[in-house]
């Protein structure tokens, strides 16, 4: 089967959306030679903290400052007012809406920087998330065989909900979980899987006794249901079911879900998607987005400020379209 | 009604007297416009036996908060905050409640869903986005709560009502400077669970 996937960032609105504009006055000066001088004297007279990813100069035009609620004949004298040599400049004064904020990503820089010139800092790390070039063919095959182990493991609950936890480090699955909302309103499969991550650093609150034969429990693997371990390891040979949670040369026991990825058929609930920031998550992807889905349906709670974390999101598209008919 | 009204006065300026900041200990409520700026007789009991758990929450080393579930006047399940004995950050006072009302609808061979629709949720601090989130979708009847989490909040943080519309109404503000000094005696104090900054580098290390 040819890997038909497409791993998408989920990213704040910030990054996403047009720049917000706001106006500035803008006039010409009357010496290009001038230029300089001009500029040395509004940064002194007229310092835009608010508009500092600015460029001052635009070929012979230079920004002077908010328009708020100013006419454009009462722009001269504002600026005798303060000492400005008003001479340097033309009197050609024009309202122009430049970029409130600095731009974050290419796309909004290339938007703000034909209207007026301003400094952008490119981030590499963000805007390879902006591009969807953060994950290479390789790595996009190894998301694309959890997203179906993951609808594997969906398929053990009434609604199709699956939820695996992976260790990227070394690929390996910490834990699975199913909806089992007929437990419990509660235990949608992004909790379960959490409660099983729980289960294998020693703690838990759930039962599952009903799931498990005894060997099952004497085995480091007691947080995946034996006839699904059995399941997935004997079609999936390739990779590692739940070695990685307590690797004894590691030293550290892991703490919640720090540091692992999160795969979600469906994307996940508000209350599943804070249930992962209390976690720790490091990534979360998901398949199809949800009605009430909290990671970019309803809202984006990993990307609410304030927190004291905050996870990557990503949707997975197009995976094995042809098992969907 | 009378007696409440009286009793209500004498509780703000008794409230008033005790606390230097005004503002954080003024109830706040949100319920339709309707304006509750007091706690009735049974909010204010409720609330006390809330307060309880949460003491036992911190003198079991996990953050203090406390809840209670009440139906019908009875209370019909207690909880406190589980996180560091069960490894699980979703083991909320609220959740650990939630799962009780399932038990004892399963016991009483009750619709769990009707139970909800008609439970009043007492806890010290304000529901975190995740418990919010769950609690709204129970459409449970109303929460009353102490403090403010400014942590977590599902109101104070991210407002969850905005994007879930919920029929839950809501009053914080009970003993709001009581709850939160609750929480500063166990922040102040190291969470046994998590690993310390020195380990927490180590681990940063190797992933
Ligand atoms: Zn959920
Ligand atoms: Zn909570």
């Amino acid at each position: 089967m040819s890997a038909i996937c497409k791993v998408r960032s989920i990213l704040d609105d910030s990054f996403i959306n047009n720049l917000p504009l706001t106006e500035v006055f803008v006039d010409s000066i009357t010496c290009p030679k001038n230029i300089s001088k001009v500029v040395l004297e509004l940064n002194l007279l007229f310092p835009l903290p608010e508009l500092i990813h600015l460029k001052r100069v635009k070929s012979k035009e230079v920004l002077l400052f908010p328009s708020q609620n100013i006419v454009k004949e009462e722009v001269h004298k504002i600026l005798q007012e303060r000492g400005f040599p008003i001479d340097l400049l033309k009197n050609e004064i024009r309202k122009v809406e430049v970029a409130a904020v600095p731009p974050l990503v290419r796309s909004q820089y290339l938007q703000c920087h034909s209207i007026w010139p301003c400094n952008f800092h490119s981030d590499k790390y963000i805007e390879k998330l902006y591009t969807n070039t953060l994950f290479s063919d390789e790595e996009l095959k190894i998301k694309m065989k959890f997203m179906n182990i993951t609808e594997d493991i969906g398929k053990f609950s009434k609604n199709n909900n699956g939820v695996l936890i992976v260790d990227p480090k070394s690929n390996s699955v910490v834990a699975v979980g199913y909806d089992r909302s007929n437990d419990g309103p509660c235990r949608h499969a992004v909790m379960v899987a959490i409660d099983n991550v729980s289960k294998s650093q020693r703690g838990g609150c759930w039962t599952n006794d009903e799931y498990f034969t005894v060997d099952q429990c004497n085995s480091n693997c007691k947080d995946i249901p034996s006839d699904i371990l059995a399941l997935l390891r004997g079609k999936y040979t390739d990779i590692k079911f739940s070695d990685s949670a307590l690797i004894p040369s590691e030293r550290v026991t892991p703490y919640l879900c720090t540091g692992y990825d999160v795969f979600s058929t469906r994307e996940p609930c508000i209350m599943c998607a804070m249930a992962l920031i209390h976690s720790r998550a490091k990534r979360v992807f998901y398949g199809k987005s949800s009605e009430n889905g909290g990671l970019g349906t309803l809202c984006k709670i990993h990307t609410v400020k304030n927190l004291n974390h905050h996870y990557e999101v990503f949707i997975v598209e197009n995976i094995e379209e042809k098992k969907d008919s | 009604m009378l007696n409440k009204v009286i009793h209500s006065d004498i509780l703000q300026k008794k409230r008033k007297l005790d606390s230097s900041k005004e503002e954080s200990t003024s109830p706040t409520c949100i319920n339709g416009n309707i304006k509750t700026n007091y706690f009735s007789e049974y909010e204010q009991k409720y609330m006390e036996k809330a307060f309880e758990l949460a003491n036992e929450a911190l003198q079991s080393n996990e953050v203090p908060v406390g809840c209670i579930f009440v139906y019908e006047d009875n209370i019909i399940a207690i909880g406190r905050n589980m996180v560091n004995e069960t490894r699980n950050a979703t083991r909320h006072a609220e959740m650990c409640c939630i799962d009780q009302v399932n038990d004892f609808c399963k016991k009483e061979n009750l619709n769990f869903i009707a139970v909800f629709k008609e439970t009043f949720v007492y806890v010290t601090v304000e529901p975190c986005i995740m418990c919010a989130a769950a609690l709204y979708d129970l459409k449970v009847k109303s929460i009353i709560y102490g403090c403010k989490n400014d942590r977590f909040g599902g109101e104070t943080v991210f407002n969850v009502a905005d994007v879930l519309k919920p029929v839950t109404t809501r009053k914080g503000g009970y003993r709001a400077d009581d709850a939160m000094n609750l929480l500063k005696l166990f922040y102040q104090g190291v969470n046994p669970s998590a690993p310390s900054s020195k380990l927490k580098r180590k681990f940063k290390e190797t992933t």
